[in-house]
């Protein structure tokens, strides 16, 4: 029986809180970069008589971009070789590969264009797996968003591939 | 205060003002095809964009490294492919619920990618519709799987 690659420090996360909670303003300019870099040209973004012709009170943000808005802004010495910021979580599976594995999202009220959001992110669920190319191990961390009105914008379990 | 006009009226009236209701939709219903193709530089916005500095998505020697064929385009990028594919399908009062999907497969740039979403349920009541969704690589592997909840605004409100 290999040991697992999941120590138990890890462990004992589950349900815990992975960071400080993270505060950021969704600026037009911000989500409409990260909207054009989607190519998403959905004029709700852009334009504010579309987005109140919509039914919004003013411009939105595209749905998930709530999760880039919190973004940590750190120095490039904190860079890890895969390129990845250090220390950006209490998790540390300290396998080197990671990727994504997929997200489940509620939407729960529209992320306007002036909100500032807070992101309170902690520990799901950490399980190992055998696979055709070895060993890994999936994790899935939930996030809640809240508007600066007390509002839950969103929620997201997101799974990490580590291997 | 006043939202910043970055982009300003250029896409109003463009090409997403059409309105889809939930009397016109049934269940075995197919959402038009979707073509995505992510360029390098696209790879690079994006990952600016959100501020990701990480080398799978933009260094092809580091992401042999790590075994990959070439570099990576981003998960996330590819969810919010999906949600695009909803939104664009449903129009501006449409609002979307809920949207989950699972990476089966890693996608890479300048490949088309195939959206496809089939309606498999609805709720006159409450106008949620539930989509099953599915992204295929151009040898039509479905390398993204997934389902969405999109509220849909009725002729009759």
């Amino acid at each position: 029986m290999p040991e697992s690659l999941i120590s138990d420090e890890v462990r004992a996360l589950v349900g815990e809180l992975l960071e400080e909670p993270a505060t950021a303003r969704i600026t037009a300019r911000d989500a409409q970069r990260y909207a054009l870099a989607v190519d998403d040209l959905n004029p709700v973004y852009f334009d504010l008589d579309a987005a109140q012709a919509a039914g919004y009170r003013t411009m939105v943000a595209p749905p998930t971009f709530v999760s880039h808005v919190v973004a940590p802004t750190k120095s490039l010495a904190e860079l890890r070789v895969d390129g990845i910021f250090r220390g950006m979580s209490r998790l540390r599976l300290g396998l080197p590969r990671v990727m994504a594995g997929g997200d489940a999202w509620d939407f729960v009220s529209p992320a306007y264009v002036d909100d500032v959001i807070t992101a309170e992110t902690r520990l799901y669920s950490v399980t190992e797996h055998e696979g055709r190319n070895g060993r890994f191990v999936t994790s899935v961390v939930e996030t809640t968003y809240t508007n600066d009105r007390g509002e839950v914008v969103a929620r997201v379990r997101r799974t990490g591939i580590a291997r | 205060m006043t939202a910043d006009r970055f982009v300003g009226d250029r896409f109003k009236g463009d090409r997403f003002v059409e309105d889809r209701f939930v009397e016109d939709v049934a269940v075995g219903d197919e959402l038009p095809a979707v073509i995505r193709t992510a360029s390098r530089a696209q790879l690079f916005l994006y990952s600016a964009a959100t501020w990701n500095p990480h080398r799978i998505h933009y260094d092809r020697e580091y992401a042999a490294v790590e075994g990959h064929a070439d570099v990576l385009v981003h998960g996330p990028l590819q969810g919010a492919w999906l949600t695009q594919f909803l939104t664009d399908w449903a129009g501006p009062k449409a609002r979307l619920v809920r949207a989950e999907w699972q990476h089966r497969r890693p996608a890479f740039p300048d490949r088309a990618y195939t959206w496809q979403g089939r309606i498999t349920a609805v709720d006159p009541g409450s106008g949620e519709v539930t989509v099953e969704v599915s992204e295929l690589d151009d040898d039509g592997v479905r390398c993204v799987p997934g389902t969405a909840v999109i509220r849909l605004p009725r002729r009759t409100a």
